[in-house]
């Protein structure tokens, strides 16, 4: 009967204290700056080295480059950006090997959708994507 | 003598008390039975062939998806391995910030324990409590780098991030917060007789049948072997700390609850005085090459995690995928005694003695 009591104690010291829950989603989560959420993409940053997708170890980033339309300028810059949310995993890898930041994390992870072909997001809207991001990325 | 007909019983795979999808196929007589027959594969995603394609930044997100409880100890077996091949010096700073992680960690992954182990059982309450403290610390990890769960924190030569501004003070702060909170869990649970009746005797093995089925962590240490590799192959720098293994001898159910309890303290005592010792500044990476290809030879590591010894095996061509690799999960081990401690034994034991030998699915299956 000792040990029942002392737990029933236990429990009474704890009915007084304050709730540890949260009201998501009536209110919004409060998420550390490092958090690894849905990518941001700058595509006036990219230089369509490919290095993000040849990192990403599911494959899930496909993007085609063009030719500078200024034939004054060398190299290439982004043509199309896709990243496949279905089978991304937010590793965070593509941001680490991105050499001029055009590609970064942002806090933001609500990404439920009705179909599986609207979590196909395509350059536009990764680049809208811009609330939340990193402070260590931000312009 | 009046003979009951024996009866096909399938347990799971969806099933709450088996921790993710595992089935029992059970042959019962009455309320005994007579024979089990786990049937596993169910999560099987073929983290080692796939492996075999990627290079070895590529595998480590793979690797927080196998044991998912404590990513960090999968994360940093790998991450051994290559750097054991490539004969890398760690340095210190790194090695703090690994082994605060890999702690928290092992806290948490036993919080979960605790709390589902008595759920299982049919407490409710110790789930909530438990779950409260280990938010702390998934709080406390997710501000390290940035996710709750899969943390993919560790690289080949160091890690990802450094420790955010404050984030050791809170660390610190967190050890007298833990101890306090454990006082608590025993109050409510451990002299509780219910759940004493419940677990003693029950999943009984001895130390011979332990290490016949190579059974490892808990439930080794639960028969009187006194085997922990942080103390016995001293890997990163567990040698500069000052902790006890906790080892008991009934072999039974209640034994493995208070060998995973007295762990948390010790866990507990290493984050504490690597907070201490933590150095001021210093790198968090190694000199490693953009694109890792350990030298042609194979390599095996093994460490500590939670549930038992995890281990690592990297046969390397030289080239920047592995040629093979393979890991030896503990959960995947320690199942394995599961069919001759379930024969007859009464049908409500059931779930007490494999909620016992806490099993992580996404490891048991790959």
């Amino acid at each position: 009967m000792l040990g029942l009591t002392k737990g029933l104690k236990y429990t009474l010291k704890n009915l007084t204290k304050q709730n540890v829950t949260t009201k998501y989603p009536d209110a919004p989560l409060e998420l550390p700056d490092r958090f690894r959420g849905i990518q941001k993409f700058y595509p006036e940053k990219c230089i369509v080295c490919n290095q993000c997708a040849a990192i990403c170890p599911t494959e899930c980033i496909q993007l085609t480059g063009k030719k500078h339309p200024d034939p004054a300028k060398k190299g290439k810059i982004i043509d199309t950006y896709d990243i496949n949310f279905e089978i991304c995993i937010l590793c965070d890898l593509c941001t680490e090997v991105c050499p001029t930041e055009a590609i970064v994390m942002t806090n933001n992870f609500e990404l439920a959708e009705y179909s599986r072909d609207e979590l196909f997001k395509d350059m536009r809207w990764l680049d809208e994507n811009d609330a939340n991001i990193r402070k260590e990325n931000k312009v | 003598m009046i003979r009951t007909e024996e009866m096909l019983l399938n347990v799971g795979p969806q099933h709450p008390s088996t921790h993710g999808v595992f089935r029992i196929i059970l042959k019962i007589d009455g309320e005994t039975v007579i024979e089990a027959t786990p049937v596993i594969g169910y999560l099987h995603r073929g983290t080692e062939k796939l492996a075999e394609n990627l290079q070895y930044t590529q595998i480590i997100p793979y690797t927080d998806r196998m044991d998912y409880l404590s990513a960090m100890t999968n994360n940093y077996v790998i991450c051994h391995a290559v750097e054991t091949m490539m004969g890398l010096e760690i340095p210190e700073r790194a090695e703090y910030l690994r082994v605060i992680a890999m702690e928290l960690g092992r806290i948490a992954s036993h919080l979960v324990w605790y709390g589902t182990y008595l759920l299982d059982l049919g407490a409710m309450s110790p789930f909530l409590y438990a779950f409260r403290e280990r938010e702390a610390i998934i709080n406390l990890l997710n501000e390290l780098c940035g996710a709750r769960l899969t943390f993919n924190y560790m690289r080949v030569g160091g890690v990802k991030w450094d420790a955010p501004e404050g984030w050791i003070e809170k660390v610190r702060d967190f050890v007298p917060y833990m101890r306090e909170q454990l006082k608590g869990y025993h109050d409510l649970v451990t002299g509780n007789e219910i759940f004493l009746n419940r677990v003693k005797g029950i999943g009984y093995y001895t130390k011979e049948e332990a290490i016949d089925y190579s059974l490892s962590g808990a439930n080794l240490r639960c028969t009187g072997v006194n085997w922990d590799l942080r103390k016995d192959e001293p890997y990163s720098i567990y040698d500069r700390f000052d902790f006890d293994v906790p080892v008991f001898h009934t072999g039974d159910a209640w034994a493995r609850y208070q060998c995973r309890m007295a762990e948390i303290e010790e866990s507990l005592k290493i984050v504490e005085q690597a907070v201490e010792q933590f150095p001021a500044e210093g790198a968090i990476m190694a000199k490693v090459p953009r694109i890792i290809k350990p030298p042609k030879g194979e390599a095996f590591v093994r460490i500590e995690s939670p549930r038992g010894e995890i281990g690592c095996y990297i046969a390397s061509e030289g080239k920047k995928e592995p040629y093979r690799l393979k890991f030896r999960r503990p959960s995947f081990y320690n199942l394995q005694i599961l069919p001759k401690l379930l024969v007859g034994e009464n049908l409500a034991n059931l779930i007490a003695i494999l909620g016992g030998i806490d099993i992580v699915l996404g490891e048991v299956d790959g």
